[in-house]
């Protein structure tokens, strides 16, 4: 059998290992590495593993959060939104005015008085005074007249629509109850009462 | 009396029930108010929205599994990979907001008020973090058996 040092093949391996003698305990570099990677391997299944467990916890959570981040004021406009999506059926008997009572409200000013219908509407013709806060876009014009709202907070605050059979009023009166309003009615008779009465109007899109 | 191996050792184990109590506490703060920390997390203004709250799923989780790694000998090393590679993130983070000026509350352990000295000092406390899993995976790593060498 050959010696294997006579061999001039391993001169230059055995040249290494002896000028670079490997440290007791410290596994050799290149498997060392390889550990490294293993264990990041391990730590992504780790992290996908709890992300499925997160998922799990937070289906089963009393508030669970959507999927998709929301901030703060798109969470308030969702809140708004799911206010006013009541179905009619569904909407609780609000305390209501006649045309004479709204009527002296409005003159008087001693009344906040908010106009339900859409804004396409209300530009065309309002009740003076009114402010547009639309039950179809009620989380924008909510946010709009914040400040206006939270001014009344005890005032009594009268909410129209286009009168008849709309339920915008009543939803919105609702909202508004809900969101801690004490004195919110509805003229039911709305814009087609005050203007069959041959009352004034404003245009435009004053809010 | 103890020899340095087992001084070592010992060096080892405070280190990661250390390290563990921190990641299951904050892991615990954070599965509490899991809103504000969403909110915390996109006050960084790095994660996109899609993003945001599945981190904010995951990361409670993960934290308290990393605690649980790291007090278990046979997953020690795992563990405090998974702690090093969070802690480094978290630092990454945290120092960028700090370098753009923004001034937030981190949620790292639940819901505070924004403060940049508490940021500067969950900054050091990511560090010390890193440092301690660091410890713990490489005095695991060269206590693992090294191959037999080929024949």
């Amino acid at each position: 059998m050959p010696n294997s040092d006579l061999n001039p093949r391993n001169w230059q391996t055995s040249a290494v290992s002896i000028a670079t003698p490997e440290p007791a305990g410290l596994p050799h570099a290149r498997s060392l590495a390889w550990q490294i990677v293993r264990d990041l391997g391990l730590v992504a299944i780790l992290a996908i593993v709890s992300l499925a467990a997160g998922l799990v916890i937070n289906r089963s959570s009393a508030h669970p959060l959507p999927v998709v981040y929301q901030t703060p004021e798109q969470r308030f406009d969702a809140e708004l939104t799911t206010l006013v999506a009541a179905p009619p059926f569904k909407i609780a008997p609000a305390a209501t005015v006649g045309l004479d009572q709204f009527r002296s409200a409005v003159e008087s000013k001693s009344a906040l008085i908010l106009d339900a219908r859409p804004s396409l509407f209300f530009e065309q013709g309002h009740v003076p005074g009114a402010l547009n806060l639309a039950r179809d876009d009620f989380a924008h014009d909510y946010r709009d007249l914040a400040g206006v709202l939270q001014a009344a907070i005890d005032k009594p605050i009268i909410v129209y629509c286009s009168g008849g059979e709309c339920h915008d009023s009543r939803l919105v009166a609702n909202a508004l109850l809900s969101l801690g309003f004490g004195n919110v009615s509805v003229f039911t008779g709305g814009w087609d009462a005050w203007s069959a009465a041959g009352l004034p109007a404003s245009k435009g899109s004053v809010r | 009396m103890p020899n340095d191996n087992s001084r070592r050792n010992y060096a080892v184990l405070a280190v990661s029930i250390a390290v563990a109590a921190v990641f299951m506490y904050a892991g615990l703060g954070k599965v509490r108010e899991p809103l504000q920390f969403a909110d915390s997390t996109a006050a960084f203004a790095i994660l996109p929205a899609v993003f945001i709250n599945l981190f904010v799923m995951g990361l409670p989780p993960f934290e308290f599994a990393c605690g649980v790694l790291l007090l278990v000998p046979p997953t020690r090393r795992v563990g405090a990979l998974a702690v090093a590679v969070v802690s480094l993130m978290f630092f990454t983070a945290l120092a960028s907001a700090l370098l753009r000026g923004l001034t937030l509350d981190c949620g790292c352990f639940g819901v505070g008020a924004p403060s940049r000295p508490r940021m500067w000092i969950e900054l050091v406390v990511d560090t010390v973090l890193f440092a301690g899993a660091i410890f713990v995976y490489l005095r695991s790593i060269t206590r693992t058996p090294s191959p037999a060498p080929a024949p």
